[in-house]
């Protein structure tokens, strides 16, 4: 194997942890007068009790909507005026708040970002009128959007009651139950000095931010409760089967999926390499069955989401509707594929590994880029030499390497779970030979049915 | 994902930068030069990672269709990766991803645009491979089929179950009654079964020649090293006779056009399109500043009142389609269930008509300024940014040059001016209305 020619390393930059256990990450970059920044507040929509889902969305959104002198006006203002970005969102175990500001503007950046994480005002009536644009906006997508919603339905059914079944944004029934006074508690119970890594990248001054950050968030005290470590989930172990009825959908959009690997996996270089081979490139094995040899569907994909235990690996596309077995059955043959002993040879992992490499400086090109690997770094405790010894274990990958990572990894098209969404009249019989089939209407305004049978064998025809 | 269609991908111009910022890298470095076939190509060198993007722009778009052909330009970015007569279909793909390159293409009203990005070490391979397709492109019969069944799953995507696509699919095909415009760039349905191999065979000689193109290389490579292996791959393909001028010139429209959709649906849709300037114009600046001031963000015009003061809205976008003719200022607005969209309608217009009336305060204008000024930035931070920016200019304002004078040229916009283009463009008299009205599904 050759040595790379190139690869990333982790530019300089400075890491600083305060006493109370907020960690500061510098890293100066001057191509452009432009100054980026991710706060990661570890802890996010897993943190919540079940029957709560969307809170961590919800007080995420809130950021926004007025904190320390400013309300939501006055907030927006001071943003967009000085042509700046900020963007506070939820994740299954962070909050992150991100965003990018002329150089020149640093001071009143770190003025806002303080005021969101240490005096955000959570007012009810703000609360209330995010909360019932939430519901409006995920109406809007179940009419214009199933590709995107597809994930959703998927994780709920696949995971179910553990905390990655649940949807992050929330569903619009469990946005509807959530009250002024979850917000607060998980404000008090999730946010702290010790929850947050503050990464600033670009154009910036770091002795002042060092400086004025200390003095900031010096007294800034601990989150009250601690991140509970979520369990790791089980593999499915059998096939069951979704549908989700959109009644005159054309096309059904397909997620095939089982629980994957975590983010501390050690064969992540081999693992890349084979979804890259499998369905993370244009000419992988999934689209040239779906799409360049039949002309099925306009793409066909699979990925690994990777927390801190294992999340989903899933297969993803779309068909029209009087096609859809055929393409089914063309995605689990061609997992069943990848499976076989020669499925994988030596000068397929060149072209992969040539691919990654090729691609991968793309990914880190701005401070942007930067402030989010560093919060990324940070949050999974994953250590710089996880983008340092990248590309050199990529060199290092072997087909024996790539064999057990597909065994480990990747499911038998047997255990399963498919998720449908489409127009179940159409699609009801053909589905029975995949498995027990859960039926549930996508106007339905929770995924519930989704989860109430995940884990269970109920054959539902 | 890639090979897309878009009817508008060439965002509202991101550009004007505060007086305090510094000044513009880039105007000394990027490098320009036309071939003897007509090949026009441009660098900009930039050695921050060792990768290169490169756009290829095709002065082609669904403007140059005809009925019975719409979506042909389309469909012919797709069979451009699907063989020559020198590599069979995949091969293109396959080995530019062997060689670390990854690519993708779009197709809007205007223009064909290709795109790779790869590490330096496969520049030559990338120019070769892009090269042969124009020189020669094989149509396989066989490919075609199955390619039509790709295109026509995209198109099922993004506008037949997708109630935003599907309105403004009939709101621009009410728009334009002279115009090509108003063509959807994916095709109507029954187009896109009936292509010939001879339909595209015909735009492919007409469009895809040296002199129709215009190749941008930003990246990991000096100007010479780049137009050298250009004029390698590119310089042996003979130039054609220019393809016909579009000679189509929309009539002023004299009144309100209106369409009404019913669909199985949750939440109503309201989509306004206004008869707006050609990207050239120079009014363009002070069209990009409107639209700032009514969409752009929380604390713009239209987000501000529809959506968090009245609530008769819970998403308001809007685009300025800029291309070579005279094109739409658009308006997109998501509505709440249960909601009377004539209520919105009117929220609508009495804003629209205040901004007319009124102006844009000074708050405003500079809120919008910086906006996109800071956009402008953060666009060149990459590449990618870079190689597009590059290009648009080019192609739509005949100098990538003058991508460096777009700041000031933002910057020295008045109030004035920008009442002036919004008491012109939001006329009621010049704007197409379309409404997504839901329907209950039958039990």
């Amino acid at each position: 194997m050759s040595a790379p020619t190139f690869g990333v390393k982790v530019p300089a930059h400075e890491r600083i942890v305060l006493a109370n256990g907020l960690t500061l990450i510098l890293v100066p970059r001057r191509d452009v007068p432009l100054v980026a920044f991710n706060a990661v507040l570890r802890g996010g929509e897993t943190a919540d009790p079940a029957g709560k889902r969307g809170v961590a969305s919800l007080v995420a959104g809130l950021l926004e909507k007025g904190a320390g002198a400013r309300d939501a006006f006055g907030f927006a203002d001071a943003v967009e005026g000085v042509g700046g970005i900020f963007n506070a969102g939820a994740g299954p175990e962070s909050i992150t708040v991100r965003g990018q500001f002329l150089a020149r503007d640093q001071h009143l950046m770190l003025e806002l970002l303080a005021d969101v994480l240490l005096r955000p005002r959570l007012e009810p009536q703000e609360l209330a009128y995010l909360r019932a644009r939430q519901i409006e906006l995920i109406k809007a997508a179940k009419d214009s959007d199933p590709a995107e919603l597809i994930g959703i339905y998927g994780r709920a059914f696949l995971f179910g009651d553990h905390p990655y079944g649940r949807p992050v944004s929330g569903s619009e029934r469990s946005l509807g139950s959530i009250a002024h006074e979850d917000v607060l508690r998980h404000r008090l119970g999730q946010f702290g000095a010790d929850r947050l890594t503050l990464v600033f990248a670009g154009d910036i001054d770091s002795e002042w931010l060092t400086r004025a950050v200390e003095q900031t968030f010096a007294d800034w005290p601990r989150a009250q409760r601690t991140v509970s470590k979520l369990a790791q989930p089980a593999r499915l172990g059998k096939r069951r089967v979704l549908l989700v009825d959109s009644p005159g959908s054309t096309q059904s959009y397909f997620w095939i999926g089982d629980v994957g690997v975590d983010r501390h996996y050690r064969e992540r270089p081999a693992l890349d390499l084979v979804n890259t081979l499998f369905g993370g490139r244009f000419t992988s094995m999934l689209n040239t069955e779906l799409r360049v040899k039949s002309g099925l569907s306009y793409g066909a994909r699979s990925g690994f989401a990777r927390g801190s235990v294992a999340g989903e690996f899933a297969i993803r596309s779309f068909v029209q509707t009087p096609d859809t077995s055929s393409a089914l059955n063309l995605a689990l043959r061609t997992l069943g594929k990848l499976h076989d002993p020669e499925a994988i040879t030596s000068a397929m992992l060149d072209s992969a590994r040539a691919y990654v490499l090729g691609q991968y400086p793309l990914h880190f090109e701005t401070a942007a880029d930067w402030a989010a690997v560093f919060g990324e770094i940070e949050l999974f405790e994953l250590g710089s030499s996880y983008i340092d010894s990248y590309a050199p274990q990529l060199c290092e990958v072997s087909v024996p390497q790539a064999r057990r990572v597909i065994e480990e990894a990747f499911p038998s098209p047997e255990a399963v779970a498919m998720v449908l969404i489409g127009d179940a009249a159409r699609l009801r019989e053909s589905l029975l030979e995949y498995g027990p089939v859960t039926e549930m209407s996508l106007r339905e305004p929770d995924y519930a049915a989704a989860r109430a049978f995940a884990g269970e064998e109920l054959a539902f025809t | 994902m890639k090979k897309s269609f878009g009817s508008h991908p060439l965002h509202a111009g991101v550009l004007g930068t505060p007086a305090a910022a510094p000044l513009m890298p880039g105007r000394d470095l990027v490098r320009s030069r036309t071939l003897e076939n007509g090949l026009r190509v441009i660098v900009w060198p930039v050695h921050d990672i060792p990768n290169v993007a490169l756009y290829n722009w095709v002065r082609a778009g669904s403007r140059n269709e005809a009925p019975g052909i719409t979506g042909l330009a389309h469909f012919v970015e797709h069979m451009m990766f699907n063989g020559t007569t020198r590599h069979p279909p995949g091969e293109f793909d396959r080995q530019m991803e062997a060689q670390g390159g990854a690519n993708n293409a779009f197709t809007s009203d205007d223009v064909t645009v290709y795109q790779d990005w790869c590490p330096r070490s496969a520049l030559d391979l990338v120019l070769d491979l892009e090269s042969d397709r124009i020189a020669h492109l094989a149509f396989v019969p066989e490919v075609i089929e199955s390619e039509r069944g790709v295109v026509a799953s995209e198109r099922r995507l993004r506008v037949d179950d997708n109630n935003q696509g599907l309105l403004s699919e009939q709101v621009q095909a009410s728009a334009f009654v002279a115009h090509a415009y108003r063509f959807p760039t994916i095709g109507w349905p029954s187009d896109i079964q009936a292509w010939r191999i001879e339909d595209l065979q015909s735009f492919f000689r007409t469009y895809y020649a040296p002199n129709n193109l215009t190749l941008i290389l930003a990246g990991d490579v000096t100007a010479a090293d780049a137009f050298a292996l250009v004029e390698r791959h590119f310089g042996p393909i003979a130039p054609q006779a220019p393809p016909d001028r579009v000679r189509a010139r929309e009539p002023e429209q004299v009144g309100e056009r209106r369409v009404v959709l019913r669909r199985k649906a949750q939440t109503p849709l309201l989509q306004y399109a206004f008869k707006a300037p050609a990207a050239a114009d120079p009014r363009g600046p002070a069209v990009s500043l409107l639209l700032s001031v009514l969409v752009d963000g929380d604390s713009s015009r239209l987000h501000r009142t529809l959506v968090e003061q009245k609530r008769v809205a819970v998403e308001v976008g809007g685009h300025w389609h800029e291309g070579f003719d005279p094109g739409l200022l658009w308006l997109y607005l998501t509505l709440p269930q249960g909601s009377d969209v004539e209520q919105t309608q009117s929220a609508l217009d009495a804003e629209l008509a205040k901004i007319a009336a009124q102006g844009v305060t000074d708050a405003e204008l500079r809120r919008a300024k910086n906006m996109i000024a800071a956009a402008f930035w953060r666009k060149l931070a990459t590449i990618d940014g870079k190689a597009q920016l590059l290009g648009e200019y080019a192609v739509f304002h005949g100098d990538p040059l003058r991508l460096f004078d777009a700041p000031a040229q933002f910057e020295q916009v008045t109030r004035r001016q920008v009442q002036a283009v919004a008491r012109e463009i939001l006329d009621r008299r010049r704007r197409t209305v379309g409404v997504l009205v839901p329907e209950e599904e039958e039990a």
